[in-house]
């Protein structure tokens, strides 16, 4: 094993190392969750990340994307993305897929991955992407921030915890009221790698059937249980 | 009975920064019934999101029990 990943050693074995190299992740979203989401898993040696976004960047992006810069307002998300992990680790595959995600092709996008990862902005889609990675039967790893708030779960096929979570008709939350600055993102997109590591690994403390709501503010960090 | 209710996220402005509040509700009320006594009406707040009781997921209309702490999350759903 080259040195490019000595200082993952310790917190994961040699042979988790290795093991990760052969392990694919689907990334729905590259913006404030999804850009650092996919730098960790990058980072961290997954052998092959399919990163999803049909949107370009904004310069209200600036703010909390990491994959955004001055130069590259205009550009397509996923291939920034897949540009910029390039330069970080030409040992993961990346896969960009310049499209919003939805029913129509829900299923074929995140087929044949590990895990699932949830870096969306909007409740719909959600409900959507839940349902096909029980169709598929994959884990799903949901993140979802608002100011000063973030939570965090871990859905294996069947928990139907996103349709639990938001039981109502509307798309949004109070995200709409209190924006996204720079560091829920990075807290909460942390976090998702962090269970999604572990469950590529197989190993135990997966957020499974809880949500953690995380609320930086007064640091009061919460474990609801969604379980029957 | 007595019940603690604590709102979170933008609800919590409803406490007027107050992390938590006690009430004295009639027994075996209801979630919505204990929050209508906070005063909260959760069809008409701007993103309630769900409600827990000691730290588990409960529907809105479970019933609660004396010395039950009750948390009312708003909606989160940026990415």
């Amino acid at each position: 094993m080259n040195s490019r990943y000595d200082r993952n050693i310790g917190t994961i074995s040699p042979r988790e190392q290795k093991l990760l190299g052969e392990k694919s992740v689907c990334v729905i979203g590259c913006g404030g969750l999804g850009g650092g989401i996919i730098e960790g898993l990058t980072r961290l040696g997954v052998g092959r990340l399919t990163i999803v976004d049909g949107d370009v960047f904004d310069i209200s992006n600036l703010n909390r994307q990491v994959l955004s810069n001055e130069d590259n307002i205009g550009m397509l998300k996923a291939e920034e993305g897949m540009r910029q992990m390039g330069q970080i680790n030409s040992e993961t595959r990346i896969c960009p897929v310049c499209a919003f995600y939805t029913e129509e092709n829900s299923r074929e996008i995140i087929s044949g991955h590990d895990v699932v990862i949830d870096a969306l902005d909007n409740i719909n889609t959600r409900k959507i992407l839940e349902d096909a990675c029980e169709e598929e039967n994959i884990p799903l790893v949901h993140g979802a921030i608002a100011g000063w708030h973030g939570q965090v779960a871990v859905i294996m096929p069947g928990d139907r915890l996103i349709h639990t979570l938001y039981d109502g008709d509307e798309n949004y939350g109070m995200e709409k009221e209190t924006g996204n600055p720079s560091f829920t993102p990075a807290v909460t997109g942390a976090l998702q790698v962090a269970e999604t590591l572990k469950l590529l690994l197989n190993r135990e403390g997966v957020l499974a059937n809880k949500v953690l709501t995380v609320d930086i503010l007064n640091h009061q960090y919460e474990l609801i249980d969604f379980g029957d | 009975m007595k019940v603690t209710i604590a709102l979170k996220g933008t609800l919590k402005k409803l406490f007027e920064g107050d992390t938590e509040r006690v009430f004295e509700v009639p027994d075996n009320c209801t979630c919505d019934e204990a929050l209508q006594a906070a005063g909260i009406n959760y069809k008409e707040t701007r993103n309630f999101g769900f409600v827990s009781v000691n730290n588990k997921r409960v529907m809105i209309d479970s019933r609660l029990s004396d010395g039950d702490y009750l948390k009312a999350f708003s909606r989160v759903s940026g990415g």
